[in-house]
């Protein structure tokens, strides 16, 4: 019997996300098997075990997806199951926690990509905002903005300590330079998005983070992203399916545009099939995570 | 439509070891479905949950698997399995935890087949060493070797917790029909006079057993540890090793290593989960089949 493609895929929660197990059998995965509460310190062993069973030839059709709900321990546990592989015993890994990496990934691409088109720019020339900046896709976006050049802020709704503790632990981590931000107020955003080029919205479903008279008061604004998908939405005026529509309650920023969640969603969900079948595809292990995911989420816009 | 081949696999730890998975898909079955956290008393009602969805027929085409890491709850187990049976509602049920049944049948038909061509020799009347041998794979070689006629001791650190575990092996896994016996780590240079086997399955890194007293065995013949990282647990014994001469023993004794070991035990672990698929009627599989099949397996090569 020929021998099948694996994918463990390793979870640090109760129970594996269905969006990922759907994600990995339409990716063309032949079996998936489900790893919950996994711990850090399970990851080496789990991965050992996952890679001396099949021989040079199995670890190809092997691979190893993590999940979960934290960025960081994802992080972590890629990198420990790296460690753990003994070539030629390796088989591939992706972590994508919450799908943040390649929801982030495709954020920033599609505002990316506007930027460009609409007003010639790239990061580096710009100002970003993260509203809902401490969750995962939110710190996602604000590394992968950062490290692409632009200088980048995460703004928690309620504690600036919160931002800025988790702005530097992740700088440390991956030598980029966010900043932390609060807006616990309507006073505090419009003066946090007065001259601010990119807003990047990536709070929880159903929250209208920013409104028509925020809106008004930002002056430089080019490009504003929201993932919410369930109204209302989280930037007034955007519409789910706006791909580079004008932002029309920005009545003081030129050309500012806006990308809906459908936009967004949608290039994240070809960029997620992608890395997966990517591993399926490749001739030599890959570790994949925001950073390959970015890179493929340019290339796809 | 044919009905899949489907394998229930229960382990009574937080989850099943990658490493089964792979073996269970490469060998045949189609789905594999794992139930973690199991209870000793939760066996009997899965067990009937499995035979009584599928006509007599497609029973032959379910399976269950126990895995998890203690020996007598495996085996506890597998009894329990067996008992919750109601004929002709009756399926295959195969234990082998943390691989140690499997493990411990490549070892000793690794150490058999050494005997038998270097030395001219069978197990029958031999005198083993088990070294660090009251772990899952030290027990279920012990118990091995004993009912194949050789004379065993465990050793461990603790002499009570080492007879306790011979007892056990005795009475429990050997159904009182063999007598393995137990003595002290601090004892070692004095059993090694009379020893002509030594197993080594203690932990990973650890040296049970040193050059000198390898030098001072005149009867040593053949010496076979499962570790694969160093330093290994025999001196002079690599994981390469399969019938080398071992350097600086006066009887000419030779060493087996992890990695032939490892090549039998997955040969007898891929047979027995293919035994279960081929099967006509129900079996209950654990250490001494698992030794049949690794016999078998060398024969053929």
């Amino acid at each position: 019997m020929k021998k099948r493609s694996i994918l463990h895929m390793f979870d640090p929660m109760p129970n594996n996300s269905p969006f990922d197990i759907n994600m990995a059998m339409d990716a063309g995965f032949d079996v998936l098997m489900p790893y919950s509460n996994v711990k850090l310190d399970s990851v080496y062993r789990l991965t050992q075990d996952a890679i001396f069973s099949r021989g040079p030839s199995g670890v190809k059709l092997t691979g190893i997806f993590i999940g979960g709900r934290d960025l960081g321990l994802a992080m972590d546990m890629l990198d420990t199951s790296k460690q753990a592989m003994v070539p030629p015993f390796e088989v591939s890994v992706f972590a994508d926690p919450s799908g943040a990496f390649t929801t982030a990934a495709a954020l920033v691409a599609c505002v990316e990509k506007e930027l460009k088109a609409k007003h010639g720019k790239e990061l580096k020339d710009c100002k970003a905002l993260v509203f809902g900046g401490t969750g995962p896709v939110g710190v996602a976006t604000g590394i992968i903005a950062s490290l692409a050049g632009a200088e980048t802020a995460l703004v928690d709704h309620l504690s600036i300590d919160t931002a800025s503790d988790i702005a530097k632990a992740y700088n440390r981590r991956f030598a980029c330079t966010l900043k932390g931000a609060c807006a616990s107020s309507e006073a505090d955003k419009v003066q946090l998005v007065a001259n601010i080029d990119i807003i990047f919205c990536t709070a929880k479903a159903g929250i209208q983070v920013l409104n028509s008279t925020v809106l008004k008061e930002a002056r430089q604004l080019k490009v504003a992203g929201d993932v919410n998908a369930v109204p209302p939405m989280g930037i007034e005026g955007i519409k789910r399916s706006d791909s580079g529509a004008p932002l029309i309650h920005a009545i003081n920023a030129q050309g500012a545009v806006g990308v809906g969640a459908l936009a967004v969603g949608n290039v994240k969900y070809q960029l997620q099939n992608e890395m997966l079948k990517l591993m399926l595809k490749t001739d030599k292990p890959l570790y994949l995570d925001f950073r390959e995911a970015f890179n493929k989420a340019r290339d796809l816009v | 439509m044919e009905k899949p081949y489907i394998l229930h696999m229960l382990t009574t730890a937080k989850n099943l070891s990658p490493f089964d998975v792979n073996m269970a898909m490469d060998a045949g079955w189609v789905s594999a479905l794992p139930y973690t956290n199991v209870e000793a008393s939760e066996v009997q009602g899965l067990v009937q949950d499995a035979i009584f969805s599928r006509s007599a027929k497609n029973l032959r085409r379910t399976g269950i698997f126990i895995g998890g890491r203690d020996t007598k709850q495996a085996m506890d187990m597998l009894k329990m399995a067996k008992r919750s049976m109601v004929p002709p509602f009756e399926v295959s049920v195969f234990a082998d935890p943390s691989g140690a049944f499997t493990t411990a049948a490549g070892l000793v038909a690794a150490v058999e087949h050494e005997l038998i061509t270097k030395f001219n020799t069978t197990l029958e009347g031999k005198n083993i060493l088990a070294l660090g041998g009251t772990g899952p794979v030290g027990q279920a070689a012990a118990v091995i070797a004993a009912q194949a006629g050789a004379k065993v001791r465990i050793i461990g650190r603790q002499l009570d917790k080492a007879q306790h575990i011979a007892d056990l092996c005795s009475n429990e896994f050997g159904d009182g029909k063999i007598t393995i016996t137990a003595g002290a780590d601090a004892n070692k240079a004095e059993y090694m006079k009379t020893a002509d086997v030594v197993f080594a399955t203690g932990a990973a890194g650890i040296e049970l057993l040193s050059a000198e007293l390898i030098a001072s065995a005149p009867q040593l013949k053949v010496a076979a540890d499962v570790n694969a990282v160093p330093p290994s647990g025999i001196a002079g014994v690599d994981a390469f090793h399969n019938g080398t001469p071992i350097r600086g023993s006066n009887s000419d004794a030779v060493g087996i290593g992890a990695l032939a070991i490892g090549n039998i035990k997955y040969q007898a672990q891929n047979r027995l989960l293919k035994k279960m698929i081929h099967s006509d009627k129900p079996v209950y599989l654990h250490f001494e089949h698992a030794f049949e099949v690794a016999r078998d397996y060398i024969k053929s090569i």
